[in-house]
């Protein structure tokens, strides 16, 4: 077990360099100029291109290195050895204000919303998110198992051809229909819940039951499959021979093994929710990551684009990780 | 089964976790949609009309407008009086006692030539940069500048430690910060007295320094997040001063919060000068980009105003809204001969959900650009580089048709770049007649025929002699529509071909810049209530004249404005070069003017002013009879006498078009046509 974790740990520096390289090379290849305001006063093309050179953007050699510097942590290790850190400290206390915020981590400036920094900009949006994907994805499982155990009892029945049918509109709705319905029935016809507030959690239901329905739909026809298959086997029917109730059989025996291809779905679907959305975020207008994912490229905006591919890489990862360690504790047969 | 629940354990602590760290906050006394997001809160980097929005309320500059004036009358603001000088150049500004910063600290003389310093030096790459120029010396000092740094990048460094380059930078940069003291013509006399004396006498100056790019920002704070790159020489500005608890303002209100994309929220500042003048407690910006997100939020009662109202349906409310105006017809044209701005008539109207949406002139043209360079960048013959090819296009394009059936909101046809009426003095040229202008068939005709003729007489005898033309524009935003409906009326009354050529803002942007283009669609707002605010960007060297248009008479009448001292005569000069452009040259099109279209309930709040500068100030907000604030509405001054207003008329839109009943039907065709804008991005440069 702590062979497995230790070698994925080591693997995720490598994985996130790749991507680092990957996504920053597209990125990079990306036309339009992304310290000009795409509309409004332009400042003067030697200012533009003193920009360039203060935030490395006129070399890709350049940028890809000073970034990894400042995003790996070395950069601050170097300035806080220098002394660096120490100085602007005191130069603070001499005005009497708090010295600039620093991140050893550092993923950079944005360079569309001019007063964010990147690191910000993901600690506002990424709690957000989280929270979002996991009512999400504890609502597809409640949703999806249900629906899956019931489809796998009397497979054909009626009852299963109502989930699978539900579950297809699920799988095939884009979210932004299912989403503005879901508006217009509760917030509009009928009161209930606020539009375009995200204050508590409250406000977080709809956006949340509306990203958890691909997600559900597909939990349910992977339960239905393991359960069909499990209720098929040996022990099963040995359980049901020695009198076991049927609710202990389902529940205990079936589930069991039935659960695992579902829970092995579970780690990239959580990441994936987890990230955020970025269509359900739009229609809800809920404060997530997932636009970032979108008007990072739109605006080239090179600093938030890295940003957000690495924090979702890495979870990507960690999420992977978390549940092979699961997985193993769940089913001792692996490993 | 403990080891099945297992995961879902995990996510529910995760849930519990976020929702116990981020509590719901009370709603603020007032809410609303601002027209985007902020982008920067630094007042000498801002150019977008919601982040100067936000600016007026956390800071204060010198004088303030009077918005509920028809002239945005000065009114001392951080400044409680002023003296000019004979010769119209040396103001002398003498700061009130109790101005404060919100840390109690006393505003200071200095804390505005250090603002200042900012916005001049090209480190900054302040956008509004230009407008300090006007300060004596500014302008030499920005060049000298540049110069300094330019020199330093070019000194070979590499044999120096990070050290040795620290203090050569350091050493520059105390130099540069003596240099402006020695150059450029600001001083603080004392603590609370500014001398400023100009380049030239401007009258409107004061008008700019109403405008929140000349607002204070509070030095030692921001000089916490200056450094000197050692590299380049140049001072870096670190962001992250602008956001709560660190920010310091000298405005009415104080940031209390602002997460990012979610919502800002705003509390009395306990050391403004003015608070007995406030009404609300709390105002809050949630941040809700999605335009039919906003018009809901409102209806479900999240916001008190939409301030820029988009989506595609708008129309219809507005349609809705006429039809309440003809249901209360008699009460209407009563309220509107007492010359009520428009907010007022509403209210004193009967009490009705559809009188909530309001449309109102804006300080604004839509417009498209003509490349005027003689050849284009790939190499190829720019037709438009002869005046009399732009003429003919522009005199083809059926801009009624653009207002009517694309736009439907009401707007103004524009014949100049400068919304007639708009400012205060100044007389509009005729501007070039195009084919909607035509009141008969055989008018019609006359035009299309001279558009014709002026392509012959340009060298093109047959219309299929002219090169293909392209539209350039960018997308959503409506702006394909408007393209194709050119696109149309270019075939079809000149012969010509058009192709459309629909890109990416930043890459449609980019290519504006770099004149890869031969018509483009464009935009402005005005920034000050002066005609040069719109007639800069056709000065061949300022940064905005992405046409590349030159014409030495133009520049000449400019700079004869310049420096007339008086008022009547400098308008005049200042008509004239508009005419040079709007009834010759034809740099730009322009198409129509712009609308801004409002949601709120004029019973409950009181404090937005129907001007078409439309410059809205939160601290004159008040929620009608919650029994805080006066209570009471603020409103313009009546308007009887309407002889004085042209073409625009300041009362708002709503009562133009109810008097074109052909206007109202064409209102009521389906509203596929309409454009929705996403973002402000994509409608003008504030």
């Amino acid at each position: 077990m702590l062979g497995l974790i230790i070698h994925r740990l080591v693997q995720l520096p490598i994985i996130v360099l790749v991507i680092y390289t990957l996504t920053l090379s597209l990125a990079w290849a990306i036309p339009g100029n992304p310290l000009e305001n795409p509309e409004g006063r332009q400042p003067k093309p030697e200012v533009i291109e003193a920009m360039k050179r203060q935030y490395n953007l006129d070399s890709f050699p350049n940028f890809y290195w000073s970034y990894l510097a400042s995003a790996t942590g070395v950069k601050y290790f170097n300035d806080w050895r220098s002394g660096e850190i120490e100085a602007e400290r005191e130069r603070a206390a001499a005005e009497g204000q708090a010295p600039p915020r620093r991140y050893v981590f550092d993923f950079g400036p944005s360079l569309e919303y001019e007063d964010w920094t990147v690191n910000e900009i993901v600690r506002d949006s990424l709690p957000v998110s989280i929270t979002l994907g996991a009512i999400a994805i504890l609502i597809a499982l409640g949703v999806g198992v249900l629906a899956g155990i019931v489809g796998a009892v009397k497979p054909n029945s009626m009852v299963d051809l109502g989930t699978l049918m539900v579950a297809l509109i699920g799988i095939s709705l884009p979210s932004f229909v299912i989403g503005t319905v879901l508006l217009l029935i509760f917030p509009v016809w009928l009161g209930i819940g606020d539009v375009g507030s995200s204050s508590g959690p409250m406000d977080m239901l709809l956006p949340a039951v509306t990203l958890s329905l691909p997600f559900a739909a597909y939990i349910a026809r992977l339960t239905r499959m393991g359960m069909i298959d499990a209720l098929a086997t040996d022990y099963v029917r040995t359980a049901r021979a020695k009198g076991v109730s049927e609710r202990v059989v389902l529940l205990r025996h079936a589930l069991k093994n039935a659960f695992l291809p579902v829970l092995s779905y579970l780690g990239p679907a959580a990441a994936l929710a987890m990230t955020g959305s970025f269509i359900v975020e739009r229609v809800f207008n809920v404060p997530g990551m997932g636009q970032h994912f979108v008007n990072g490229v739109q605006n080239k905006d090179l600093f938030l684009i890295i940003g957000v591919v690495l924090v979702f890489a890495t979870m990507l990862v960690l999420f992977n990780l978390a549940v092979d360690v699961l997985y193993r504790w769940v089913d001792p047969r692996i490993g | 089964m403990l080891k099945i629940l297992a995961p879902v354990i995990l996510l529910v602590l995760v849930v519990a976790v976020t929702l116990v760290t981020d509590r719901p906050m009370p709603r603020a006394d007032f809410a609303f949609v601002n027209r985007g997001d902020v982008n920067t809160l630094d007042l000498q980097k801002m150019s977008w009309m919601q982040d100067l929005r936000v600016a007026r309320l956390l800071f204060q500059g010198l004088v303030a407008n009077d918005v509920f004036t028809h002239d945005y009358a000065i009114i001392p603001a951080m400044a409680e009086s002023w003296e000019l000088s004979d010769d119209g150049l040396e103001y002398t500004f003498h700061i009130r006692e109790d101005a404060k910063w919100s840390n109690g600290e006393p505003v200071k003389a200095g804390d505005f030539i250090y603002s200042w310093r900012r916005a001049i030096l090209p480190d900054t790459a302040a956008d509004y940069t230009k407008l300090f120029q006007l300060i004596e010396g500014a302008s030499e000092y920005a060049d000298w500048r540049q110069e300094q740094l330019d020199a330093y990048a070019q000194q070979d460094k590499s044999g120096l430690t990070d050290a040795q380059k620290r203090e050569r930078a350091g050493a520059l940069w105390d130099e540069a910060q003596a240099k402006f003291d020695e150059m450029v013509a600001l001083q603080a006399v004392d603590d609370r007295t500014l001398w400023v004396k100009l380049e030239l006498p401007t009258p409107y100056f004061l008008d700019l320094l109403a405008f929140a790019v000349f607002y204070p920002v509070y030095p030692p704070l921001v000089r916490q997040y200056e450094s000197v790159d050692p590299e380049t020489g140049f001072v870096q500005a670190k962001t992250g001063w602008t956001k709560p608890p660190d920010l310091v303002g000298n405005g009415p209100y104080i940031l209390t919060s602002w997460r990012f994309k979610r919502d800002m929220r705003f509390e009395q500042n306990p050391h403004y000068w003015n608070s007995e003048s406030l009404n609300l407690d709390t105002i809050s910006i949630p941040s809700i980009n999605d335009p039919n997100a906003a018009v809901l939020a409102y209806s479900s009662g999240v916001v008190d105003w939409v301030s820029d109202v988009t989506p595609a349906y708008r129309a219809d409310m507005l349609v809705d809204k006429m039809r309440f105006y003809e249901e209360n017809r008699a009460k209407y044209d009563e309220l509107k001969a007492q010359g009520l701005d428009p907010f007022e008539i509403d209210r004193r109207l009967p009490d009705d959900p559809r009188k909530d949406i309001h449309a109102v002139t804006a300080f604004g043209t839509y417009w498209y650009n003509f490349n005027c360079l003689d050849t284009l960048p790939d190499g190829r013959v720019n037709p438009f580089a002869d005046a009399r090819v732009r003429r003919a296009f522009a005199m083809t394009v059926d801009k009624q048709s653009l207002v009517d059936d694309v736009q439907r909101l009401g707007n103004p046809v524009a014949r100049t770049i400068i919304p007639k009426g708009s400012i205060g003095g100044y007389t509009s040229p005729e501007g070039l007649r195009c084919i909607s202008d035509a009141k008969t068939e055989a008018e019609r005709q006359e035009i299309i025929a001279e558009a014709r003729q002026l392509l012959k007489d340009a060298g093109y005898a047959s219309p299929s002699d002219v090169p293909t033309v392209e539209i350039l524009f960018n997308k959503d935003g409506g702006h394909d529509l408007i393209a194709q409906v050119v696109q149309k009326n270019w075939q079809e009354y000149l012969g010509v071909s058009v192709r459309l050529a629909q890109k990416e803002i930043k890459v449609f942007r980019d290519d504006l810049k770099k004149q890869r283009y031969m018509v483009s669609r464009a935009g402005w707002y005005g920034d000050y209530g002066d005609p040069t605010t719109f007639l800069d960007v056709n000065r061949f060297d300022d940064g905005n004249n992405d046409r590349k248009y030159h014409n030495p008479k133009y520049e000449a009448l400019l700079d004869q404005a310049a420096v007339e001292l008086d008022p009547e005569k400098r308008m005049a000069m200042l008509s004239e070069a508009e005419r040079i452009t709007m009834d010759e040259d034809l740099p730009m099109i322009p198409l129509f003017h712009y609308m801004n279209v409002y949601l709120f309930d004029p019973d409950k709040l009181s404090g937005l002013n129907s001007h078409p500068r439309t410059e809205q100030n939160m601290y004159l907000i008040d929620i009608l009879g919650d029994g805080k604030g006066s209570d009471k509405p603020l409103m313009m001054p009546p308007l009887l006498t309407t002889s004085a207003q042209s073409d625009i008329d300041p009362r708002g839109i709503e009562s133009a078009i109810l008097d074109r009943d052909e206007l109202f039907a064409l209102r009521t065709r389906p509203s596929e046509t309409v454009p929705s804008k996403t973002s402000p991005a994509e409608e003008g440069g504030e």
